[in-house]
């Protein structure tokens, strides 16, 4: 891959307004921008060919009681080189409002409305200005995030009713599922609006699980927020608690060892096959192929007892520190564990061959559920998902973390965006995690596992850090606060980028496939909500 | 068609390879013992997220794998709340979720138990106190089973059920 190189120059020339600021790590360049200029920044880094860059995130703080001010941050990822570019506004003294982008920048729709609900900072111009995270049972004026607003405070209710769209028409009608659903999944509720079979529109109403954890993050020391970063979706424990020690690690200018770094690595791959075989079989499931669901069941139970053997932990929890791991994986252990996976790439070479094989389940995954690659790219869609539409993104590769730099990753892409194709990255990456792993074993070095940490940050300092999990990209902005606490934790789930785009996905599908679509997506719905 | 069934063949049985749970450590009340008895055998299993992590979903979900397999003790899962005899809760009771759960609670037919599955479905573990979360599920709906663990392990879970079956 050809890394053409970002200048700074390039920004600073075309708007004049903006000032060059010191970058927050590596690969990355910082501006400080006024509040108007925005929408054109945005909208010339996104489009300008050179640079198309992707939103990805968007995130506000209050700087009260320090500064009468609320800072906004854009992040963008340059699509050729990688790059991060972080644009910084604020807003002055008691004005709430801030231009939306969203007009000509689709994936920035949530981030606003979040920002909108948790400060009370107004998006002008936001095509769509209902509540998101609050429903309608909060009182007006309740914003969480403020520095004023207490953690532990009682919610008050009113009276209050979500609008959704309809659409009318003769022989239209919509059906509500949820927000508790008839299989063991989480809590969301969809909307359909139906004619016939065929589905004419989905809106999503998600956020029923929220439960304050940013606000809770800002009660933690900077050290000690492990487990509630591990907590934010178990089955990404260990991509929440490597980005969020990764974060930390940058403030705290830790160096983890490198046999630590691989042993990260190691537990991120585990992760990454269990959810992943467990996805395939559910996919098998929805579609009635119940014998494939039972072997890939199988398969995903093996490698979660093979967890709680070698950690303790079958979500592998309680392994990641700042600092390093606190487990030490032993290399006969290793040994072992390549054995097992081995045996495991063999017994899951042969069921994959028969699920491709099958022509009935093959007639309903293709062309099922497409998400095409103008859409994915207008939503910034990532992860598997993404990659099952042509965007070809893999933290692992464009911007290694962990021991991934002397792992190269092969990363799998598809371009028909069906459901098939989201199974298929699934499985291509289930042997690529296995052999990595090998790779691991070969080259882990001796020594130790973890560092301690020293100094402490000063407040103020704040830091990005991005990890591929097994969904996607997480991400954990953490800026410090007094006394080694935390001041603002934005935490960034790839299934809050994801879910807006399963409403483009279903469109024309028939209900029956609905279920279908939404296990190949496989979302969380607890990181989504935080 | 042919191909699966022969690989199933060679693999065999796997049900039953997991180390068993110690049944002290799920201590299931006589109380609630009693009140499962009109169910016999069997027991419908409606799960309720009310905020959790997901782990927990997951472990409930692992239940039903080959390798528990809950249905050769006659558990199982209801679609609806209408046909079960039991509801298993998870995650701290969330302000969203709320009015969910009473709703739940009220549409499943009597007689009925309430399992609390997991730290937080008992006492709101790490989101205790947050503003978005009213309470453990016993401050909304009576409960009559405790599992504890972050996540309990699907044995666990296992034991505990079939003890509540009576005949485990
Ligand atoms: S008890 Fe633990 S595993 Fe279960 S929902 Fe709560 S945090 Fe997640």
């Amino acid at each position: 891959m050809t890394k053409t190189e970002f200048s700074d120059d390039l920004l600073t020339t075309a708007f004049p307004g903006i000032l060059k600021n010191h970058p927050i790590c590596t690969q990355s360049s910082h501006f400080v921008v006024p509040k108007d200029l925005v929408p054109a920044i945005t909208h010339y880094i996104h489009t300008q060919p050179s640079l198309r860059g992707r939103l990805t995130l968007l995130w506000a703080c209050d700087y009260r009681p320090v500064r009468e001010t609320y800072g906004l941050y854009y992040l963008f990822t340059l699509e050729r080189s990688h790059h991060w570019v972080v644009l910084s506004t604020e807003t002055a003294g008691t004005d709430r409002l801030f231009p939306s982008i969203t007009p000509h920048l689709h994936a920035a729709q949530w981030y606003e409305r979040e920002i909108r609900d948790m400060f009370g900072l107004i998006p002008q111009g936001h095509p769509d200005l209902r509540r998101l995270v609050r429903h309608e049972h909060w009182r007006k004026g309740t914003h969480p995030l403020r520095k004023d607003f207490s953690w532990d405070a009682t919610l008050g209710r009113q009276q209050g009713e979500h609008h959704f769209r309809h659409i009318e028409g003769e022989g239209v009608f919509e059906v509500p599922v949820g927000p508790i659903h008839a299989g063991i999944i989480e809590s969301g509720h969809f909307r359909f609006s139906v004619a016939g079979e065929p589905i004419m529109q989905l809106e999503l109403r998600h956020f029923w699980k929220h439960r304050g954890v940013e606000k809770l993050f800002e009660q933690q020391l900077l050290i000690e927020a492990v487990p509630l970063a591990e907590r934010v979706s178990g089955d990404t424990t260990v991509g929440h608690a490597l980005t969020y020690c990764q974060a930390v690690e940058a403030l705290l200018h830790l160096e983890v060892p490198r046999r630590a770094k691989y042993l990260r690595a190691l537990f991120l791959e585990l992760e990454r096959l269990y959810n992943h075989l467990g996805d395939i079989g559910a996919m098998c499931n929805d579609t009635a192929y119940a014998l494939a669901h039972a072997h890939c069941g199988r398969m995903k139970e093996q490698i979660m007892q093979l967890n709680d053997r070698f950690t303790g932990s079958r979500f592998l929890r309680g392994v990641i520190q700042v600092g390093g791991v606190t487990r030490d994986i032993e290399n006969t252990q290793l040994t072992k564990i390549v054995e097992e996976l081995n045996q495991i790439q063999q017994d899951f070479s042969e069921v994959e061959a028969i699920i491709l094989g099958n022509a009935s389940l093959t007639d309903r995954l293709e062309t099922t559920g497409i998400l095409n690659e103008q859409t994915a790219w207008d939503h910034a869609v990532i992860g598997i998902v993404g990659r099952a539409s042509g965007m070809n993104y893999d933290l692992r590769r464009d911007r290694p973390f962990a021991a991934y730099d002397e792992l190269p990753v092969n990363v799998a892409l598809y371009r028909y965006g069906d459901a098939r194709a989201r199974l298929r990255v699934r499985g291509d990456e289930i042997h690529e995690s296995i052999r990595l792993i090998r790779e691991m074993r070969d080259k882990i070095p001796g020594g130790p596992i973890a560092d301690q940490p020293s100094s402490s940050p000063n407040p103020g300092d704040w830091t990005l850090a991005a990890v591929e999990g097994w969904r996607g990209e997480i991400l954990y902005m953490v800026m410090a606060g007094e006394d080694g606490r935390i001041h603002r934790c934005k935490v960034r789930d790839p299934s809050f980028v994801n879910w807006p785009a399963i409403q483009w996905a279903v469109l024309g599908n028939i209900i029956p496939d609905f279920p279908l679509i939404n296990k190949s997506f496989n979302l969380s719905y607890a990181g989504n909500d935080l | 068609m042919f191909r699966i069934i022969k690989k199933s063949l060679k693999i065999g049985v796997v049900t039953g390879r997991y180390q068993k749970a110690d049944r002290a450590a799920v201590p299931v009340p006589t109380e609630a013992k009693d009140k499962t008895r009109p169910f016999k055998r069997s027991l419908a299993i409606r799960e309720v997220d009310t905020g959790s992590c997901n782990a927990c979903e997951m472990e409930m979900n692992a239940l039903l794998n080959p390798v528990y397999d809950a249905e050769r003790f006659g558990i199982h899962i209801a679609a609806s709340p209408r046909h079960a005899d039991a509801l298993v809760v998870t995650g701290p009771v969330t302000v969203n979720m709320e009015r969910a759960l009473k709703d739940v609670h009220r549409q499943t037919p009597d007689p009925k138990i309430v399992i609390a599955l997991g730290d937080c479905a008992i006492n709101c573990g790490l989101f205790k106190g947050s503003y978005a979360v009213t309470g453990p599920v016993d401050r909304h709906i009576p409960v009559d089973v405790r599992i504890a663990g972050c996540p309990p392990r699907p044995a666990e879970i296992l034991e505990a059920l079939s003890e509540l079956r009576g005949n485990g």
